[in-house]
């Protein structure tokens, strides 16, 4: 188990910056997850701390140890890749006991070990299969099987359930959160899906344009987003965010009247979650328009409206039914938190 | 009625073309079997004959030790071209190196200048280091014909292996050596094989630097077939059965390539 410390650490490809220089600490036997839209350096960043990526500058340290300089395999990390990185020519079994192999591990050992990590992740019946006759499940369990035999002081993951299908994805999720809990090994993980962001990680770094712009709990991101990217990228269905104008403490926008706690000012975007507002017969309602769609999710169903440029959503009761372009009233909940930024620079107001 | 006249028009172009290449082999191996008195007959009926093969591998022709020599001058080859430019070959498709393209295309270049025209400095190095007439000479000339091209070859089945098992490696505790000898040569491995038959082709083949670099000890078989033209005239019937000797073995290579040309052993690396 291990600390790692990224120090100022800046990537460049010739003149484009792709992560510009920036730190951050991953705590002993945490589970951090780097999420971001793709391109957003997220992956480089992980790469960098595996050392298949050179940094350009700034230092990386595990344990307290500066290791820009080694190569990936002095580094005491195991690594789960997007499309598993497998041995095609190797079968399970090899795959998995070739990290121990490398580290002079003996064969009854090896033997031992490999067994005993296959039947974790409920691979010991496939042991003498190639990787060609697994399913891509199954591939991503020898991937995992392999990362995790030798117990390493660091896992890195970058994104190794988006080649799953939906079901298996949520199957995998809980694992790897099982198995993190079991292992209490420090954990990287890299994804662009908020979900698994949000139930996965102990922090969350929200990356854009290679920098962490915000880094904190799952739950701190989701009731308070440092700014607009972080509010409209985080929550499924996303935050609702309202272009308007504040007058007279007022959020004003096309058919939206919302008393808030700021000074006279344009370009201002109204954040509110889905889940923050109620259905109601009220025409005085906060937001007001007509019916635009109903999206039934099985244990609720979305409402969307729109009213000019303002189009809001909210979660409803499953059983709530309407018809399309009626009129529709949209009020906060009681405590419902409402967000505020900036237009222009996306910063929060409040 | 459109469509199958063009359909047995193209059947009937195949015909031509397969029967215009396939003559002359048919041919050769007719008139490997008959006796001289046939060897000038198209005519099918001839009384077959092992002869020729025997009198082209006893004495004056001694095709023995020429059969040595190609068998000789092409392992050897390969041995050495294939193995350094399987390393080439992956340095070239992994490292971003300044000027790398530029090398490569260099590299590749050599293969643009035609044989004749430095066949008289090969010949005139040769005589100073005296390696005329050796099978080294052959060798190293050889290896500058081939190396290029194994190299642009192997490059193109290194540059399709995906590098995530490669990194994959790299992580699990492996060097670079280690990477290329567990992981890339297994897998490129159908695609180095292929290459190695054609690098033994390419030298089994090489006629013009034998034939000025070689006079009598390091003769190879497609030189050799030469000396069938003696004053007497073409010794056709000797000649197809060294021919014969000549294109068996790369039959069969040929037929070796073409079942793994097309066998895929990246297969489950990757999703």
């Amino acid at each position: 188990m291990a600390e790692v410390r990224l120090v100022d650490i800046e990537k460049k490809y010739g003149n484009f910056l792709a992560v510009p220089k920036q730190s951050l600490t991953i705590h002993d036997g945490e589970f951090l997850v780097l999420l971001g839209p793709s391109g957003c350096g997220k992956t480089t960043t992980m790469r960098m701390i595996a050392g298949l990526e050179d940094i350009t500058s700034g230092d990386i340290l595990i344990k307290g140890e500066r290791i820009n300089d080694k190569p990936p395999k002095d580094r005491d990390i195991a690594m789960v890749f997007q499309n598993y990185g497998l041995y095609p020519h190797m079968t399970v079994r090899q795959n998995i006991e070739y990290p121990l192999k490398l580290r002079g591990v003996s064969r009854a050992d090896r033997k031992t070990r490999v067994q005993e990590t296959a039947d974790k992740v409920e691979l010991g019946a496939l042991l003498e299969r190639r990787p060609s006759e697994l399913s891509g499940g199954q591939r991503q369990r020898v991937a995992l099987a392999r990362a995790i035999v030798r117990t390493p002081s660091i896992f890195l993951m970058d994104e190794p359930l988006s080649n799953l299908d939906a079901k298996l994805r949520v199957t995998m999720r809980a694992e790897l959160k099982h198995l993190h809990h079991e292992l209490g090994v420090t954990t990287v993980y890299v994804t662009h899906d908020q979900m698994e962001a949000m139930t996965l990680a102990n922090r969350v770094a929200v990356m854009r344009e290679g920098k962490i712009v915000q880094l904190d709990t799952p739950k701190k991101i989701y009731a308070e987003p440092a700014d607009l990217f972080v509010a409209g990228f985080i929550g499924s269905p996303s935050m609702n965010l309202i272009d308007g104008e504040v007058s007279g403490g007022v959020f004003r926008a096309d058919g939206v009247e919302i008393p808030v706690t700021l000074e006279d000012r344009k370009g201002v975007v109204l954040g509110i979650r889905p889940e923050e507002l109620a259905i109601t017969q009220d025409a005085s309602a906060a937001i007001s328009g007509k019916l635009y769609a109903l999206e039934l999710t099985g244990e609720s169903t979305l409402v969307t409206l729109r009213n000019g440029t303002t189009s809001a959503c909210a979660r409803g009761h499953a059983d709530f039914e309407a018809d399309i372009d009626s009129p529709c009233h949209l009020s906060p909940k009681d405590g419902a938190r409402i967000h505020l930024f900036d237009r222009a620079s996306g910063e929060r107001l409040g | 009625m459109k469509r199958s006249l063009a359909y047995f028009g193209e059947r009937a172009l195949l015909v031509l073309i397969s029967v215009i290449v396939l003559f002359p082999i048919a041919w050769m191996f007719l008139t490997a079997f008959k006796q001289p008195r046939d060897a000038y007959s198209l005519s099918l009926n001839f009384e077959p004959t092992l002869q020729n093969f025997v009198t082209v591998f006893s004495e004056p022709w001694n095709l023995g030790s020429m059969v040595m020599n190609s068998v000789i001058v092409a392992t050897v080859t390969v041995a050495i071209a294939v193995p350094c430019a399987a390393l080439a070959a992956y340095s070239f498709s992994r490292f971003r190196v300044k000027g790398r393209k530029f090398l490569f295309f260099l590299i590749l270049s050599t293969q643009f200048i035609p044989a004749v025209v430095i066949v008289l400095p090969f010949f005139l190095m040769f005589r100073q280091l005296d390696l005329l007439d050796t099978r080294i000479a052959l060798i190293i000339v050889n290896l500058a014909i081939v190396t290029p091209f194994v190299i642009w070859m192997i490059k193109g089945f290194i540059d399709a292996i995906p590098t995530d098992s490669e990194e994959a490696a790299m992580i699990d505790g492996a060097s670079r050596l280690r990477v290329i000898k567990d992981i890339v040569l297994p897998m490129a491995a159908p695609g180095i094989l292929t290459s190695s038959i054609f690098c033994f082709i390419l030298t089994w083949n090489e006629f013009l630097f034998a034939l000025i670099l070689s006079r009598r000890d390091a003769v190879t078989l497609p030189v050799g077939l030469v000396s069938f033209r003696t004053e007497r005239g073409d010794l056709w019937e000797l000649m197809s059965a060294a021919g014969v000797m000549i294109t068996v073995p790369i039959f069969i290579m040929a037929l070796f390539i073409q079942k793994h040309f097309t066998r895929g052993m990246t297969a489950g690396a990757v999703k």
